[in-house]
């Protein structure tokens, strides 16, 4: 399913982009090849030859504007900067040019009048802006995903550290006695009195109280302990897939911070629509992968119980 | 609830290594002996995390997005589900950073107090980043075959989209 999913999104990707630039090429979205007149002004008469400072009014448009004029060889070009007044389609063509700049348009001057000092212009070509917006949103991406994991490395580190001191002090076998009537009925391939019980039970709290740093180091630990137990190494046992689920299903009884920032006050009449739609999908994703357990017949995991763990259990 | 939630964190923090040395554990020595994993953890997860987010990052910027809206806004609207919230339905599951933009340009176009506001706020805040969760919490244990774990979350996750939808209709519509 996911090797479906994780092809299908860059497929839906590739088609969609190809089919966005192909209209763009057949409807001349952005007018490639168009020459523009404009009129020049020169500051006190300059000699166009001469490298300068120029202010330009597009024809049929209202304003002046700024540029660089260059000679070059035989002819000139105009470095435009962009000014919000332009006419939207010049605007289009600075933010969708392939340079980087979007303050900037470089214009080739094709044909120039000294004596009424106008001209036309031809602005950079755009072409295949969607393929080349998923391509930079493919390489950005593969490089925020290192930001983020790099990111994690911290409060991981923190509360993996927390944990071994719980585990070694004998304290998660104090919340395991406490949570595991509960959870015997989500986990019960997991056995009694282990510590996974009493990690995952952390994490359940740490979500439900929107505690988004702390869950998901603890949910690692917790999937790292459901490892220990899964006799599969690449393969995810009946009680990871639960506790994946329970995570996605992320019962909050607190609005997460970024809700807060983004409506405001306005935040705190929805946190009974929030906890009531959470539970919902609890109910259902628990349901879901209950069902699906049954097609996924799995053993007790007693056997996997690896040795330092033993003697407590 | 929120007094709580500010407690807790301290609390856990402080009690730990507490109830560590009344049980005469080396806390310190434990402590960083554990705490060594967090860096293997967070290099493991890496390629699943790059496998993941450039995905959905290139299908956020083709523009098929336009499209669903604009193919399946008729089917919806037949059972009263409001198009003006599908991009958040869709994207909630796949990226987090991605669901805040669409939350705020909401906030922009239709105001705080908007129908369409409330419904996208709760979605928000009663589902998850599935498709992070899963890249990281199996990524941690180096887990590639999920078996049946995309469909289970996903499945809770239109169940807290419908809900979400559902309740905020009752509660203000």
């Amino acid at each position: 399913m996911l090797n479906y999913i994780w092809a299908g999104l860059i497929i839906i990707s590739l088609i969609f982009a190809i089919g966005h630039d192909v209209r763009d090429i057949a409807q001349n979205t952005y007018r490639n090849g168009e020459i523009h007149d404009i009129s020049i002004y020169f500051p006190d008469n300059g000699d166009p030859d001469r490298r300068q400072n120029v202010q330009f009014r597009i024809a049929g448009h209202d304003g002046r504007f700024d540029a660089a004029w260059r000679p070059v060889d035989d002819s000139y070009e105009m470095v435009i900067s962009v000014d919000d007044d332009m006419p939207d389609h010049w605007l289009s063509i600075a933010e969708f040019q392939e340079t980087s700049t979007s303050t900037e348009i470089l214009a080739e001057v094709v044909s120039f009048d000294r004596i009424e000092a106008t001209g036309g212009v031809l602005l950079p070509k755009v072409r295949y802006v969607k393929l080349r917006a998923i391509t930079t949103a493919a390489f950005d991406m593969a490089e925020f995903a290192v930001t983020l994991a790099i990111g994690l490395i911290g409060v991981m580190a923190l509360w993996l550290g927390l944990m071994k001191v719980a585990e070694k002090s004998g304290l998660v076998y104090i919340i395991v006695r406490f949570v595991q009537p509960f959870l015997r009925f989500l986990f019960p391939n997991v056995p009694k009195n282990h510590p996974a019980h009493g990690i995952i039970s952390l994490n359940m709290a740490a979500n439900m109280l929107g505690l988004g740093n702390a869950a998901t180091p603890l949910g690692i630990k917790a999937m790292e302990e459901l490892q220990k137990l899964n006799p599969n190494r690449d393969k995810a046992s009946n009680a990871q897939c639960m506790l994946l689920t329970v995570n996605t299903a992320s019962v909050q009884l607190l609005p997460p911070a970024t809700l807060v920032a983004l409506i405001g006050t306005g935040v705190n009449e929805l946190v009974i629509a929030m906890a009531l739609a959470t539970l919902i999908s609890l109910i259902v994703g628990i349901t879901a992968a209950k069902i699906y357990e049954q097609y996924h017949p799995e053993d007790p995991h007693s056997d996997n119980i690896p040795d330092e763990q033993k003697i407590e259990v | 609830m929120q007094t709580i939630a500010a407690f807790v964190l301290p609390l856990i923090i402080v009690m730990i290594p507490l109830y560590g040395l009344i049980r005469k554990v080396q806390v310190y020595e434990v402590f960083v002996d554990g705490a060594k994993e967090g860096f293997q953890i967070g290099v493991r997860i890496i390629p699943y995390l790059v496998a993941i987010l450039f995905a959905i990052g290139m299908f956020r910027e083709s523009g098929a997005m336009d499209f669903f809206m604009a193919a399946l806004g008729p089917v919806l609207g037949l059972v009263g589900f409001p198009v003006e919230v599908l991009p958040m339905a869709i994207f909630r599951p796949l990226t987090g950073s991605g669901s805040v933009g669409i939350l705020a340009d909401m906030v922009a176009a239709y105001g705080e107090d908007s129908l369409f506001v409330k419904m996208a706020a709760t979605m928000f805040g009663s589902t998850e980043t599935t498709f992070y969760v899963l890249a990281v919490y199996f990524g941690a244990v180096g887990i590639r075959r999920v078996k049946y774990a995309v469909q289970t979350g996903l499945i809770a996750d239109l169940a807290g989209i419908i809900a979400s939808v559902v309740i905020v209709y009752l509660l203000f519509g």
